[in-house]
């Protein structure tokens, strides 16, 4: 419950009618895309640097934690609150401040739906590469605090890459400005990068100074549907031993697949065992040398189908299936969970392999999407959260998930974050030596856990 | 004194020590007087001798070749060249795994070799070092299409303040776990701890390598030339200038100021491009435009570069001034830093990067740096930049009269810094 007092004082601060505390309301904030929730006091919507300052301030005076978030979109539990904490919900800092194409900077708000963004570069032929399967809804803010990926991370990287600057507010209320608006602005340690993806747990992000790039000039989409799994992932590794750098290289096996061919009816063959999407861009006069190089290395691959889209509507009909799959296992079964793992390129059929091994020995529905070319899994685990017994099993395919991408030399998240989900495997991954180095990060920034207190460690 | 010596040398060899004036200012940089120049051959050395400094409260930097000495005096100077293996190259995964006293150049070079593609540019050819590389942070010209330096490091060990070994990172290209202390360290100069070993994302080598070169009487006019391309979306791997002074001992054959374009891609469009380049130079009024596709000049072209750059970045520091501006503000920005400097092309150095807004000034002297800073940092703030570096940071906060937030981030370092090195050892020279 919080005091007459407290709600007062956040009310002076952000104004009427960006806060609330009634039970319907606190609870629309209490959870995220994981099946994680937990309940706050109250949620404020600051709609400035001052007021996010003021918030700062005034909740560090009276003792109570603060939990950042934007849309609720992450999959890690980054944004659940904590009982006795307060909400501070960026949704409501919207705007595009600046969108300089001649100096290839944006300078945004952290609020804004990465969509809109998209849209709006659009009109000037530009695009923001990070594109999280989210976009729709996902903010540019939340995209940061999770330093979230998407399909077109293989050529273009992740949304640390784009970040040229911040304003932060940090937990002791000072405002300090990061980077700027070129590559060069940061001198010395790189504040930026240890903020992007630090999950609001080190600083809250209230202005973002963004890269963005002229859309390319030509693209090609082509599909490639296997028989079997393990010939998709020697595609995989063959396009990359080939020189070629596709934006995206997607992967689905046979189970989404046919949840995907529920969903839309697409007419992607149902008795395939996984499909590839492939995706190039550049120069207009290099794209068919290219395109005949990967669609010879799937031939002698086994692809029993290759398909290039020749019109912008065959394009999105090949990403039709993929951008509809997670929603589509609900169909089947009605919960999911949701793995980030990631392993070295070369391990991409070795863990494929562990997971179809898997899928028997803990006998539970798993489909396989992958961003195949950076070795990104995302296994979904099929069940039903009231059947005690296998909730307990997709535990443990959880942990033998993660321990199975360590063991291969990778990490457990590749672009979702920690939160809260992966806590308990973090020190799987890390170093005593590590761990501690974090610590020391966050007390340098936070020395009183003010800051979304209990994510990441 | 004596016995700290007979410790450092127990600790990994007499013949690893140098500690005689003469012998030791080979391997020094700057004013200080260190105790001695060591040269660890390993990891537990580099722990050793940092627990040792400790203990002893000795300063210690750290270098590949040479050691900045600055705040030294009775410290250590570790000089890291004898860890200057390859310990693996992974053609599957594109990534390499480095100790950190390797020469960038060399390692550029052996990469080349194995089919595979480094891009940053050495901070100086003869002594930059892959650990150096990566202490230093740098974004070079290749930037735009290439990224900074600090995109290339996917993980790293190092010997921590305090002499603990900290292991992190692997070789996927995709890694949100944990809070991001890979790339934090990048820039962080030896202050957060000493590399000892690198994994380095490494890229599949481009199709082809062409050079365009072409000699414009005014700078003003190549850098609209510049802005002429970027509207035309043609973004080259390097678009950079030199100005008359500095192209007259690099290239002398140049007539005025020598534009260097680096086209690095496929064949097919590297081909269109660079003809697209000179036509828009040819417009411009440039002269001596050439295409250069042979291996050999190509490589002959950009070694003369990164020398240039070599020696700006080290023999020349206390005389340049970077500033960066919007790309497309290049044109006017020129123009109103030759109201401060008079005629560009006879001014000691001018140097640009046009993809990324950076003009780099080689001034008359170098007492003239202060003088100068605050007024050039007003213009380029004008045009949306700033001076680069610590400078840079901290003329910008004077600008806005923002006392509070240069405070704010110096207070913010200075609490990392001390939390990881609670006792001052490392890197005393490097302000951040």
């Amino acid at each position: 419950m919080i005091s007459h007092n407290v709600l007062d004082q956040l009310k002076a601060i952000v104004g009427e009618k960006n806060v609330f505390a009634d039970t319907i309301s606190v609870s629309s904030y209490s959870y995220d895309a994981t099946m994680l929730s937990g309940t706050a006091m109250a949620t404020v919507f600051p709609v400035t640097t001052e007021q996010t300052v003021h918030l700062v301030k005034y909740l560090d005076s009276v003792n109570i934690p603060l939990v950042p978030r934007g849309a609720g979109t992450n999959l890690s539990g980054g944004t659940i609150p904590m009982e006795n904490s307060v909400v501070v919900n960026f949704s409501r800092m919207t705007k595009i401040l600046e969108i300089d194409t001649e100096n290839f900077v944006a300078v945004v708000e952290p609020g804004l739906v990465n969509f809109d963004f998209q849209v709006e570069l659009e009109k000037y032929g530009f695009y923001y590469p990070p594109d999280p399967a989210s976009y729709k809804a996902t903010t540019l803010g939340g995209n940061l605090g999770e330093c979230s990926g998407g399909p077109r991370c293989f050529k273009y990287g992740v949304t640390r890459d784009y970040v040229l600057g911040l304003e932060v507010v940090l937990p002791d209320g000072q405002i300090i400005q990061t980077g700027g608006r070129n590559f060069r602005s940061e001198p010395g340690f790189d504040l930026t990068r240890i903020l992007v993806g630090s999950e609001g747990t080190l600083g809250f992000i209230t202005k973002i100074f963004l890269r963005i790039l002229p859309k390319p000039a030509a693209k090609k989409t082509m599909l490639a549907i296997y028989n079997e799994v393990e010939d998709a992932s020697q595609t995989v590794a063959d396009i990359v031993a080939a020189g070629i750098v596709p934006t995206t290289l997607e992967m689905m096996d046979n189970i989404l697949i046919n949840t995907a061919e529920d969903a839309t009816g697409a007419g992607l063959p149902r008795d395939a065992g996984a499909l590839l999407i492939i995706e190039i861009d550049g120069h207009e006069v290099d794209m068919d040398a290219q395109v005949e190089i990967i669609a010879e290395i799937c031939k002698k691959a086994r692809v029993r189908e290759f398909k290039i889209a020749r019109t912008v509507a065959e394009v999105d009909q090949l990403w039709l299936a993929r951008r509809v799959v997670i929603g589509s296992v609900a169909r089947r079964r009605p919960s999911y969970s949701l793995q980030d793992v990631t392993v070295p390129r070369s391990m991409f059929p070795s863990a494929v392999k562990e997971i179809v091994k898997v899928r028997k020995d803990y006998n539970l529905d798993i489909g396989i999407l992958a961003h195949a070319g950076d070795g990104n899994f995302h296994p979904l685990v099929l069940f039903d959260q009231r059947n005690k017994d296998e909730v307990e099993r997709v535990h443990a395919v959880e942990k033998h998930i993660c321990t199975m991408a360590l063991a291969l030399g990778g990490t457990v998240s590749g672009e979702h974050g920690i939160g809260l989900l992966k806590k308990h495997f973090i020190e799987m991954e890390f170093s005593a030596t590590a761990m501690e180095s974090f610590k020391k990060i966050k007390s340098a920034f936070d020395p009183n856990h003010r800051f979304n207190p209990g994510k990441i460690m | 004194m004596n016995k700290a010596m007979a410790q450092i040398k127990g600790l990994i060899g007499e013949g690893h020590v140098v500690d005689s004036v003469a012998e030791m200012a080979k391997f020094l940089r700057g004013n200080g007087k260190p105790l001695a120049v060591v040269f660890p051959g390993s990891t537990a050395e580099v722990s050793g001798l940092v627990k040792l400094a400790n203990e002893l409260n000795l300063k210690i930097a750290v270098g590949g070749q040479v050691v900045e000495s600055k705040g030294l005096d009775g410290g250590l100077a570790l000089v890291l060249s004898r860890m200057n293996k390859i310990l693996e190259i992974d053609h599957a995964n594109l990534v390499a795994t480095v100790e950190p006293g390797i020469l960038h150049a060399a390692f550029v070079t052996k990469m080349e070799e194995e089919g595979l593609n480094f891009p940053p540019e050495p901070f100086a050819v003869e002594t930059g070092s892959v650990g150096g590389c990566f202490a230093i942070g740098d974004t070079d010209s290749k930037a735009f299409q290439y990224m900074p330096t600090r995109t290339y490091l996917l993980g790293y060990e190092m010997v921590l303040p305090t002499g603990e070994v900290l292991d992190i990172g692997n070789k996927c290209i995709k890694n949100v776990s944990g809070y991001d202390l890979i790339h934090f360290a990048v820039g962080s100069r030896g202050t957060l701890g000493i590399f000892t070993k690198l994994l380095i994302k490494l890229l599949p080598p481009p199709e082809v390598k062409y050079a365009v070169l072409a000699d414009f009487a005014s700078i003003h006019k190549a850098s609209i030339a510049f802005t002429t391309l970027i509207k035309r979306n043609i973004h080259p791997t390097r678009l950079n200038l030199i100005n008359a002074t500095l192209a007259k001992n690099t290239f002398p054959a140049t007539e005025g100021n020598l534009v260097m374009v680096d086209l690095e891609g496929f064949k097919a469009s590297t081909e269109l491009l660079a003809e697209e380049i000179s036509s828009v130079f040819k417009l411009a009024g440039a002269k001596n435009i050439r295409i250069v596709t042979n291996a050999d000049e190509y490589v002959k072209i950009w070694r003369a570069w990164l020398s240039l750059r070599g020696e700006l970045n080290t023999q020349d520091v206390e005389r340049i001034l970077d500033i960066n501006v919007g790309p497309m503000k290049m044109p006017p920005a020129l123009k109103a830093l030759e109201e401060i400097t008079g005629d560009l092309a006879g001014y000691p150095g001018i140097v640009l990067e046009g993809l990324l807004g950076h003009i780099r000034m080689l001034l008359p002297t170098a007492a003239e740096k202060n003088q100068l800073a605050g007024k050039v940092n007003a213009l380029a703030m004008s045009f949306g930049g700033n001076v680069s570096g610590v400078l840079g940071s901290r003329l910008v906060c004077e600008a806005y009269n923002d006392a509070e937030m240069w405070q704010g981030i110096t207070s913010l370092i200075n609490q990392i810094r001390k939390q990881f090195d609670p006792k001052g050892i490392l890197a005393p020279g490097a302000s951040l």
